[in-house]
Formats: C-alpha cells, sequence, structure tokens
C-alpha cells in the first residue's frame, strides 16, 4: 500500500482551515488570568517591593518565590535560572511576582499598584563587556560553556594565502504567530498544565522541580515552535502552576505579542571570526574559526547551541587542519535559546561567507572554491571522524549547480543582480550521545476494530507530526493512513519519545516506531488483504496477548562520542542542502529582492512531498527573513520596539518563487525541519556580494546597509 | 457602556468598556476562529467582516460595531467550503493558525472577482502574516479554488 513518499493530505487541516481547532487560549476556560510582573532593570539587587495601600489587593493572587514549595529553579542543563527572582535579578523582564484574577482589567491596575525598588548595577550588554569581565555573571569568566577543538597539523605556509575575516549574525525572534500560552487546571487539589508546547516532557521534569511532585501536562494544537516553544514553556508552565495552586482556580496566561517578543528567548547573535589558508586554486589547507555566541542571562540550552556551532562550524569542506574555539557568555540581557537550525545557521553563514571572501580573494568563482573543497572517501570532519556524506554532497552540489544554471548567471550578471550559492548540511538527531541519554521510547496500541493508535511525545505544531507518524506506521503495517491516529501528547498517557526538536521525530521517532509496528505484524501474522488484517487483529485480540507494543532507542554501534575530547560521530546522520539565490537591487531604495530561489535538499526518503515542501519554503522564508528583514534593536538590555510593525517579517509579496527538490530519496529519512533555515542567509548575502561587488559580513542586511555598500 | 450587534446573523448584546476591543469580545462570545496574532493590525490572524467589510479586529473598539453586522469564519463555513478544501489539498495550512484570515481574506479576494494570477494574489495577501509555509502553497491553493 505504501503511503510512505504520498503527499497525504494533513489530518488536522479540515478542523485547522474551517477555525474548529482550539488553541490554548480558545478553550472552554472559567478561571483567573494570570500575570507576570518583571524587572524594569537589567542587573542589580531588589531592595523593596510596595504595594500602594491605597489599592485594594484583597482579591488579588499574589504569588512571589517564597510561595515555592519545591525547588526555585528552572533546571535546564543547569539549575542558575530561577522561577521567580529572589533578591537579585540579572534582565529586563526577569519575573519577580505573579498575579490572578478574574478581570484582566483589574490585573493590569493592580500590576500598575505595585512598585519595585532596584539598587542598580552597571549590566553587561555586550558579548565584549562580558569577556572583559565588567561585571562577574557567571562563574570566573563569564563563560557558560566554552569547547575547543583541533584536527590535523598545521600546514606548511610556503605558497599560501591567509585570509581573516569577522561575520556577524543577530538575534531572531521564532515569531511562531500563537503567542505563548498555558493554562493550569485546578482539579481538587491536584493541577494540570495544558499549553502550547514542543516539549510535554521537558515541562513535566521543570514542574518536578517546582511542585516537588509530579504534574500532569498535555500539549494543546500549536500554533507554530520554531524552538520558541523548547524550553520556554516550562517557565511559563510555572507561572501558572503557581497562581493556580495559591489560588485553588484554574488559571490562564496568555503572552501578548509585545511581551512574548520582549522577555521570551531568541536565537543567539554570535561573532564568528574565520581565519583561513588557502592556495591558488582556492584549495583549503587550514581553517581556525573563533565562535562567540550571546547566552544572555542564563545558561538555558546555549551549552547545546554551541556545540551544534562547532559541529557545523567548518561545513562539510575537506580541509587538512581546522581549529575551533567556542564559547557561549553571559550578559545582563534576556536568556537566549532555541531557535530552528539550533547554533548551525549561524556559523553556516560565517563558512559560506567564507567561501565566497576565498574566491573573491583570488578571482574565482564561488563554485569552482566549493567544488576544490568538496569532501572524498578520506575527507574528515571538525569532529575528526570522516565525512561519510561526501558522495551525496557531491551529487548534490552538481545537480544544483547545473540544474539551476549557476555559472551561466554567475558569468554574466545583469546590472543591479546577482546569484549566490550555500552548500550546507544539519545533523539530524541530537548531538553527541545525546541520543542514547534521552533513551526515547514509544508505543504504539492496537485498538478492538483494527485501528492502531501511536503514544509519543511528539507534538504537532505546523510541521505535520499528526500525519507523518501514521504514515510511518501505516506504512510498516501496509494499512491506509486512516487506520492510524496519534494519541494527544499526554505526559501521563505517552511514552517519552523526547523532545519535538533537533529534526528528530520523523528520523529517530518515526524509525522506533516502524519498530513497533513490525513487532505487531509479526505478533498478527500473515494478511494480505484489509479483510486478513481484520481477521488476524481478531484472533490476535482473542489469544488474549498483549495489545500494546514499543520500541527504545538504542545507539547504533558504529556511533562513537567523546565529549571531552570533542571527537567522534557528533550526529548519526546528516541532512544536505545546497540552496541558490537570485537576487535584485533597486538602485533608488536600496531594497533588496530575491527573485529567484532554489532549494535542492538531500534528506533520504521524504515521508510526505507536499508537507516537506511546506517545510523547505517556510523554512527559506524564515532564512530570508533572517538575511534582509528581521532586526531586534536592544537598547539599555530592553528590545526597544516589541511589535511586528517594527520587527519586520517577510510577507507573501516579500517572497520569490521557491522552487524546491529533494535529492536522495533512496535512502532512509532524515529530519527536514531544520535544514532550510541553515542556507538561505548565506546565499542571499552572497548573491549581494555578486550584484554589488561587495561583501556583506553583517545580517540583517537592510536598505541602510545596501546604502553604505554602493557608496 | 451596552453594544448591540449581530454575529453570525444572532444578535449580541455586549456589556463592555468602551475601549474593549471587538477582537476579545468575538472571542468571548464563542468566535475563536478570530485569533489574536499581533494586536496591531499587522497579521491578519484577526480578520472577521464588519458591515460587508474585512477588518482587523484587534484595532476595532467595542463602540464601532455598534448596530453592526458581524460574521466570522463560523458564520461563513458554506461559503469557504471550497476555499477550505483547497488550502488542505495543497498543503497551505501548517500550524493553522494563521488559516482562518487567509481563508477569509481569500474569500473577500474571491469574491469580488480578483485575478488567478499569483502575482495579484500575492499582493491581496500582504496584510496577512504566516511564519510556517512561506506563502506559496497558501498562493497555490487561492489560485487553484475550484469555481
Ligand atoms: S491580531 Fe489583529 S492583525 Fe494581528
Ligand atoms: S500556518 Fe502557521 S502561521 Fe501560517
Amino acid at each position: 500500500m505504501g503511503v510512505l513518499g504520498e503527499s497525504v493530505v494533513r489530518v488536522d487541516a479540515a478542523a485547522k482551515a474551517d477555525g474548529t481547532l482550539r488553541y490554548t487560549d480558545d478553550l472552554p476556560f472559567d478561571g483567573l488570568y494570570g500575570a507576570v510582573v518583571r524587572s524594569e532593570i537589567a542587573y542589580g539587587k531588589i531592595s523593596a517591593i510596595t504595594f500602594d495601600p491605597s489599592f485594594d489587593f484583597s482579591d488579588i493572587v499574589i504569588v512571589d518565590h517564597r510561595d515555592i514549595e519545591g525547588r526555585n529553579a528552572n533546571v535546564v542543563l543547569t539549575d542558575d535560572q530561577p522561577f521567580l527572582a529572589e533578591a537579585r535579578v540579572r534582565h529586563i523582564g526577569e519575573p519577580i511576582l505573579l498575579l490572578a484574577h478574574r478581570s484582566k482589567r483589574r490585573l493590569r491596575e493592580a500590576a500598575a499598584h505595585i512598585m519595585i525598588d532596584y539598587d542598580a548595577q552597571a549590566p553587561v550588554l555586550s558579548m565584549e563587556e562580558s569577556l572583559a569581565l565588567k561585571q562577574r555573571l557567571y562563574g570566573d569568566d563569564n563563560v557558560f560553556k566554552a569547547i575547543h577543538t583541533v584536527k590535523g597539523n598545521p600546514p606548511d605556509e610556503t605558497g599560501l594565502y591567509t585570509l581573516e575575516k569577522t561575520y556577524t549574525t543577530p538575534h531572531q525572534e521564532q515569531a511562531y504567530l500563537e503567542p505563548q500560552s498555558m493554562v493550569a487546571r485546578f482539579d481538587g487539589g491536584r493541577v494540570k498544565i495544558i499549553g502550547s508546547m514542543q516539549c510535554p516532557f521537558f515541562v513535566e521534569a521543570a514542574l518536578e522541580g517546582l511542585a516537588g511532585e509530579k504534574i500532569e501536562v498535555e500539549q494543546a494544537p500549536t500554533g507554530g515552535g520554531f524552538g520558541g516553544k523548547e524550553d520556554y514553556p516550562s517557565l511559563i508552565a510555572g507561572y501558572a502552576y503557581l497562581l493556580c495552586k495559591k489560588a485553588g482556580q484554574d488559571v490562564k496566561i496568555v503572552y501578548d505579542r509585545e511581551e512574548d517578543i520582549a522577555y521570551t528567548t531568541k536565537r543567539h547573535p554570535s561573532k564568528l571570526r574565520y581565519r583561513s589558508r588557502f592556495d591558488s586554486t582556492g584549495k583549503l589547507h587550514a581553517l581556525e574559526v573563533d565562535i562567540t555566541i550571546d547566552g544572555g542571562a542564563y545558561v538555558t540550552l546555549s551549552p547545546v547551541v554551541l556545540a551544534r556551532c562547532v559541529l557545523h562550524a567548518a561545513g562539510f569542506y575537506d580541509c587538512g587542519c581546522i581549529r575551533v574555539d567556542a564559547r557561549a557568555v553571559a550578559t545582563n540581557t534576556p536568556p537566549n535559546g532555541a531557535f530552528r537550525g539550533f547554533g548551525a545557521p549561524q556559523v553556516l553563514f560565517g563558512i559560506e561567507r567564507h567561501m565566497d571572501d576565498i574566491a573573491r580573494t583570488l578571482g574565482l568563482s564561488p563554485a569552482v572554491v566549493r567544488e576544490r573543497n568538496l569532501p572524498g572517501a578520506g575527507s574528515v570532519g571538525v569532529s575528526g571522524v570522516p565525512i561519510a556524506e561526501h558522495a551525496r554532497l557531491r551529487d548534490l552540489f552538481e545537480s544544483a549547480r547545473n540544474e539551476s544554471r549557476f555559472d551561466a548567471l554567475y558569468d554574466s550578471p545583469a546590472p543591479h543582480r546577482g546569484v549566490g550559492m550555500a552548500l550546507f548540511m544539519h545533523g539530524a538527531g541530537y548531538t553527541g550521545v545525546g541520543e542514547s541519554m534521552l533513551a526515547s521510547g514509544v508505543s504504539i496500541v492496537l485498538e478492538a476494530d483494527g485501528s492502531v493508535e501511536i503514544r509519543v511525545g511528539s507534538v504537532e505544531m505546523g510541521q505535520g507530526t499528526l500525519t507523518a507518524l501514521p504514515q510511518i506506521v501505516a506504512d510498516a503495517l501496509d494499512l491506509p493512513v486512516d487506520m492510524v491516529s496519534c494519541r494527544t501528547p499526554n505526559t501521563a498517557e505517552v511514552a517519552d519519545s523526547g523532545p519535538t526538536v533537533a529534526s528528530r521525530t520523523v528520523m529517530i521517532v518515526g524509525r522506533l516506531l516502524a519498530q513497533a509496528a513490525g513487532k505487531l505484524k509479526t505478533a498478527l501474522g500473515d494478511y494480505d488483504t484489509p479483510d486478513g488484517y481484520r481477521e488476524a487483529v481478531a484472533r490476535y485480540r482473542q489469544s488474549g496477548a498483549p495489545q500494546q507494543f514499543g520500541a527504545s532507542y538504542e545507539q547504533p554501534a558504529d556511533i562513537l562520542w567523546d565529549e571531552d575530547l570533542f571527537y567522534g560521530n557528533g550526529y548519526e546522520a546528516y541532512g544536505l542542502g545546497c540552496y541558490i539565490a537570485e537576487v535584485e537591487v533597486d538602485p533608488v531604495d536600496y531594497r533588496v529582492r530575491v527573485v529567484r530561489f532554489d532549494a535542492y535538499n538531500d534528506v533520504g526518503m521524504v515521508v510526505n512531498p507536499m508537507m516537506a515542501e511546506g517545510q523547505v519554503e517556510g523554512g527559506v522564508a524564515q532564512g530570508i527573513g533572517y538575511a534582509l528583514f528581521e532586526r531586534l534593536v536592544y537598547e539599555a538590555g530592553r528590545v526597544r520596539s516589541p511589535r511586528f510593525s517594527d520587527y519586520t517579517l517577510p510577507m507573501a509579496p516579500d517572497l520569490p518563487e521557491i522552487s524546491v527538490r529533494f535529492l536522495g530519496v533512496e535512502a532512509p529519512s532524515l529530519g527536514l525541519g531544520e535544514l532550510p533555515m541553515d542556507g538561505p542567509a548565506a546565499a542571499v548575502a552572497n548573491a549581494l556580494g555578486h550584484a554589488l561587488g561587495n561583501a556583506f559580513d553583517a545580517l540583517p542586511i537592510t536598505p541602510e546597509t545596501v546604502e553604505e555598500a554602493c557608496r | 457602556m451596552q453594544i448591540t450587534c449581530t454575529i453570525n446573523g444572532r444578535t449580541h448584546r455586549f456589556d463592555c468598556a468602551p475601549e474593549s476591543r471587538v477582537l476579545d469580545l468575538v472571542r468571548e462570545a464563542g468566535m475563536t476562529s478570530v485569533k489574536a496574532g499581533c494586536g496591531e493590525g499587522e497579521c491578519g490572524a484577526c480578520s472577521l467582516f464588519v458591515n460587508g467589510r474585512l477588518v482587523n479586529a484587534c484595532l476595532l473598539l467595542a463602540p464601532q460595531i455598534q448596530d453592526a453586522e458581524v460574521v466570522t469564519l463560523e458564520g461563513l463555513q458554506e461559503e469557504t467550503a471550497a476555499i477550505r478544501e483547497s488550502f488542505a489539498e495543497h498543503g497551505a495550512v501548517q500550524c493553522g493558525f494563521c488559516t482562518p484570515g487567509f481563508v477569509l481574506r481569500a474569500y473577500d479576494y474571491l469574491s469580488h472577482g480578483g485575478e488567478r494570477s499569483e502575482e495579484a494574489i500575492k499582493a491581496a495577501l500582504d496584510g496577512n502574516l504566516c511564519r510556517c509555509t512561506g506563502y506559496r502553497k497558501i498562493v497555490e491553493a487561492i489560485v487553484k479554488v475550484k469555481s
């Protein structure tokens, strides 16, 4: 029946299109609204909290850190971040008090009658200030995590060119269209959390620390995440939980857009110094990369983001000597966190810009320089092991280069037009031995009518989990896809299949589900027809054997990883991309328009081509936004204009036709979610460099920067 | 203050402050297809019709719908059936949060005889934000709505 590889219509499309699907804020609700009172300063001590005596607070539920029965720590990788500030605040917007009331209006009035005084200290607002130890924010050196790795020996320098360039990338806002939202339901002393999230089990773990007991967590339909709902929802769930527990009533917290942009996690800004040695043919002999990323006020996920930066820092190019020095530093800005690509879009912008800079230095075509550095059978990557993907990468590169007519476009540019390329990879699944530490499990249940229910913690947030996972199971069982469904992810009811992040849902969870389905199929014995299946199910159920089948992750034997040496297979496998952008610059107002975009991808077997194309188109749109539109301005540690009117996202007329191709579809499925975010910014910047004969090293590239470059 | 209007053909009375947003009123009245995406007229997720005009409910205050005829996606199920089908069939729906707004925009566009060209449709979608799709499939779905 083979439903793999078919563009099955999304199971949730109809309910989404007719408006009946209920997201968190749409669920029937009769309770209190919650609000957060936040720090107004970036760094300092709280000296006094005054409740205006002329205001009647008697009907307002007020929570501060003393109400926390468990631990006041949102434990992600470390425990440095409190749910509610105690003595000290470390960023503007840090939560200090929580309030709840039935009327939103009264809630706002109450908040306006609370005065907080501070002993402010000079905040650390940049990575430079942090490394100069303007204030000691974390450990001895303000470094959350540092990674150093060297592979190979320095080359003989005779006849080699040296190029050193610095590239910078800014904050980026996930801008999922549904803001962060969470409900805590009170049921006879027990609290249940329902909300918009990517990782119900992360939220459960965070609440267990906060509450000192297990709290059931359920995902509500989620209007986009892009990483922004990976770690952050644990905090807002904690706020809702604390208010609910104290009030003894249901509590709902829904951020408005300003609050969401101003205080939730962003993509880490980065400063990337690339220093390369290469010969006159463009062949790389040595690459030194120095990476600094801004983690913000708390550790959150920065160490893992940093590891992903390092593993992608040199792309997949063949280079005998690669050295990477990387650090994530503390500042007094709101913590940064996960965002689609998770560290890779930053460094892939760096290396892909640098390849073009090498080409320019030598007067060669960027395609030629890339070709000279394609890895071969013996090439090893930044973590010291051979690049298994070398043949796939070459195929992809050649197809993209030829089919897009890159050389012809590059050699005869039209006025104000340019073409640019990015060749890149994205590690699928968790970094290093992460997957084996997650030890994900899945389960499927055979129902009486022969239908099958998938029970995993992987969530639908727009990317298509609810459709793709049933396709995988239906394929394994030779069933029509509508015989398989997913149970709503709820920590009390489904297997912990790990978080919905890192392009791992289809690759890891999907593979486990196929194994579980294989066990069910073996148990049922032979059947060829739907009727045969139903009979086999009836027979099997009569035997009283178990209805539930599981599988859990086992690390493939050939995967090795040494975290201390940063040596081994950083990932089980990589998705590959070769993206080509054509841009046009308006000579009057310096606006840049991407006029054509070709996205060549190799992510193995594509489960649902229509959904996969949608992922690529959406990722490319986000990447073009990163390149040309999206700019958050921070002033003294505060996002100056946290609104969509200031933080410009690409709209339909801003985007070109995006042509999407998938190669290598005979291979096993890899994740696809993040890959398309990695390449567009470099492709666009390189195209612009071609159009204007000028380099663009800092994102975003706005009309102002273009004008400056043209002068 | 008291505000009276019809929503999807039924009379509703609100006892509300004059600065109440229409967005909140219609959602409290149960029309949750109207979504709060930005609260400042930038995203189109809160689209609804007031006296036949497609507007952003987040920018309207309660007095502006006094005696008005308000219609949301809930009240246009039959009229939008072909559009919704096309959205599903062509993969124009991802997280879905923007979708009701896009469906109403498409309905408004097509029912005013909008041209079925990609360029014209893209221009017509300028007030609606989608962070998931990159818009291509939305445009394609509108081009291919069966009439
Ligand atoms: S919520 Fe009204 S336009 Fe965005
Ligand atoms: S489908 Fe998610 S915002 Fe459009």
